[in-house]
């Protein structure tokens, strides 16, 4: 049984004492008060989830000291106690919020069974509260997954439509720049200037065309190859393509991944494009002598990857925007927006999860959790949906 | 050395794109044809022999994978390079199980392109010879008989 925190308020303690004594010994512990200035004070201590209330007392009465315990405690419930000739007492209480009055003498039977059902609806109405934030929760987690879904297919349409004017202005530029090698151009005076604009043209047009490609590459389906992988030395062969990059600004890559293989059933391609782009991330947001470990744990079923570094860190309201496909901090060159994007698509596409911790100023740590062995399954929505819900229970 | 051109149609419905890839390769010394969908590239192949068409994979109207099928039926030795978009690598590969000698990513890049082409003739040619030689051991074989 739940302790129910318990107060009785009334003056004579000739009657506190004896009841106190009863309910006691039936289990239930009750706090005292002699007047209503006592039962407030008391309740500035230690909240009480029902106030047994006399109301018939010197100083504040019931019903003021009913009003005000309502107003500061909303929750808390309270049963008064009106006498024989005073039921119209326990009325007005009934109006001003009291649960409901017993009138005096009372039976202690009477007094539990009330007790109780005031606690009974405590608890309904904690629960109710506690649904109603769950689903408010889960609304808010599943607009932020819908939006992301619809930014997805907006943004891969994007660039669907992109590629084709891209095409045109491809061979437009590459047809000028033929032109230009022909002999009767030899001695055309602005040759120079029309062959670097070009150059220009080309080099954008590839610029654009890595942006589409990287940001439809999550599209293709049935492309993965799973395959045992074994992520200690996926890990060691992809900070290799980045080591330079590191050395050069000093920072220290630790490897925390112990001396035991780590060997999962998945797609090495794209755990690599997940780890190269959290590794580049976390370079480019690391100054130099900081550090970026990454260690690997096994827990019942999982696997743990996490990349931890010591950068800047990411500020609070930029938490829930990381994972956006065009989102990006860095200057047009440096970021498209699309790595982390791109990483969520894929560990969602490879049945894990991925979250993220960060303080501005010490760091940021994302962990990937995936599963030791998982198949492909066709579309995602589903699982998907049911994983929002075990996270979500697990948070409350 | 003389280049012997390729017989190239290019067919895709973005009219801008078929206009200058053609001018590009017939700087390079292709004969290009253009058509703008699929229905038109049967009625060219059927007017024009060709080497190798420059197949687009989304069109309205018959698609590029409807418009393969077709060119294979009818006009078996003719090659076919498929053009794809994004999200429609698979329908290449598709594609490349109906009998295309290869797909490519658009934007394109030119040298692959060109690369792929002269593949493409090559294979074509190869086909022809082995039907000629066929041909002839059928001939002789029957002129033996008499
Ligand atoms: N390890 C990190 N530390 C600090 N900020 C980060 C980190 N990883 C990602 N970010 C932030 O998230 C943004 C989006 O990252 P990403 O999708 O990889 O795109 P990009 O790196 O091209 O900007 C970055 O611009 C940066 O602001
Ligand atoms: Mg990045």
């Amino acid at each position: 049984m739940d302790e129910i925190r318990l107060l009785l308020v009334d003056d004579e303690i000739s009657f506190l004492n004896p009841i106190a004594k009863r309910l006691k010994k039936r289990g239930y512990i009750a706090e005292l008060a002699t007047s209503g200035e006592e039962a407030l004070s008391a309740l500035e201590k230690r909240a009480a989830d029902v106030v047994v209330l006399d109301v018939k007392m010197p100083g504040m009465n019931g019903i003021e000291t009913l009003q005000q315990i309502k107003s500061k405690y909303p929750d808390t419930e309270v049963i008064l106690l009106t006498g024989q000739a005073s039921t119209q007492d326990g009325v007005e209480g009934i109006k001003s919020g009291a649960f409901d009055y017993l009138t005096k003498p009372i039976e202690l039977e009477h007094l539990i069974g009330k007790i109780r059902q005031a606690y009974d609806k405590i608890l309904h109405k904690e629960e109710k509260r506690k649904e109603a934030e769950f689903r408010s929760r889960l609304e808010q987690q599943m607009i932020a997954t819908e939006r992301l879904a619809s930014l997805g297919t907006l943004a891969t349409g994007v660039a669907h439509e992109i590629n084709n004017p891209l095409a045109i202005i491809k061979e437009s530029a590459g047809y000028m720049a033929l032109l230009l090698t022909k002999k009767e151009m030899a001695d055309f005076s602005h040759r120079k200037q029309f062959e670097l604009a070009i150059g220009k043209i080309e080099t954008a047009i590839e610029r654009a065309r890595r942006i589409t490609h990287k940001l439809l590459g999550f599209v293709k389906k049935n492309e993965s190859v799973f395959s045992e992988v074994n992520l200690r030395e996926l890990i060691d062969e992809t900070v290799q393509l980045v080591y330079r990059e590191a050395a050069n600004k000093d920072i220290e890559i630790v490897h925390n991944t112990g001396d035991q293989p780590f060997v999962i059933r998945s797609d090495p391609y794209q755990l690599r494009q997940v780890l190269i782009n959290l590794l580049t991330n976390a370079i480019h947001a690391t100054g130099s002598m900081g550090n970026i470990t990454l260690s690997l744990e096994a827990a019942n079923g999982m696997v743990v990857l996490t990349v931890k570094d010591t950068g800047v860190g990411i500020p609070r309201e930029n938490l829930e925007k990381i994972f956006e496909p065009f989102f990006s901090t860095k200057s047009p060159g440096q970021g498209t927006g699309l790595g982390l994007f791109v990483t969520h698509n894929i560990i969602k596409k490879l049945g894990g999860t991925i979250d993220v911790e960060s303080t501005v100023g010490k760091g940021t740590t994302f962990k990937i959790r995936l599963p030791e062995y998982y198949e492909m399954k066709p579309g995602i929505s589903e699982t998907d949906q049911e994983n929002w819900f075990a996270k979500l229970k697990m948070n409350l | 050395m003389i280049k012997i051109p390729i017989r190239v149609m290019i067919v895709d419905d973005e009219e801008d794109f078929v206009e200058m890839l053609s001018l590009r390769l017939e700087e390079v010394g292709e004969r290009m044809t253009k058509a703008y969908n699929g229905m038109q590239c049967l009625n060219l192949l059927e007017e024009k022999d060709h080497d190798v068409v420059i197949l687009d994979i989304k069109m309205p109207g018959m698609d590029g994978i409807e418009t393969l099928r077709e060119i294979k039926k009818r006009f078996p030795l003719v090659e076919v390079i498929m053009l794809t978009g994004h999200g429609t690598t698979e329908t290449a590969v598709e594609g490349m199980k109906l009998g295309a000698y290869d797909y490519l990513m658009k934007p394109a890049d030119f040298e692959e392109l060109q690369e792929k082409l002269h593949g493409a003739r090559q294979k074509k040619e190869e086909q022809e010879e082995r039907i000629r030689k066929a041909e002839a051991r059928l001939l002789l074989r029957k002129s033996g008989d008499i």
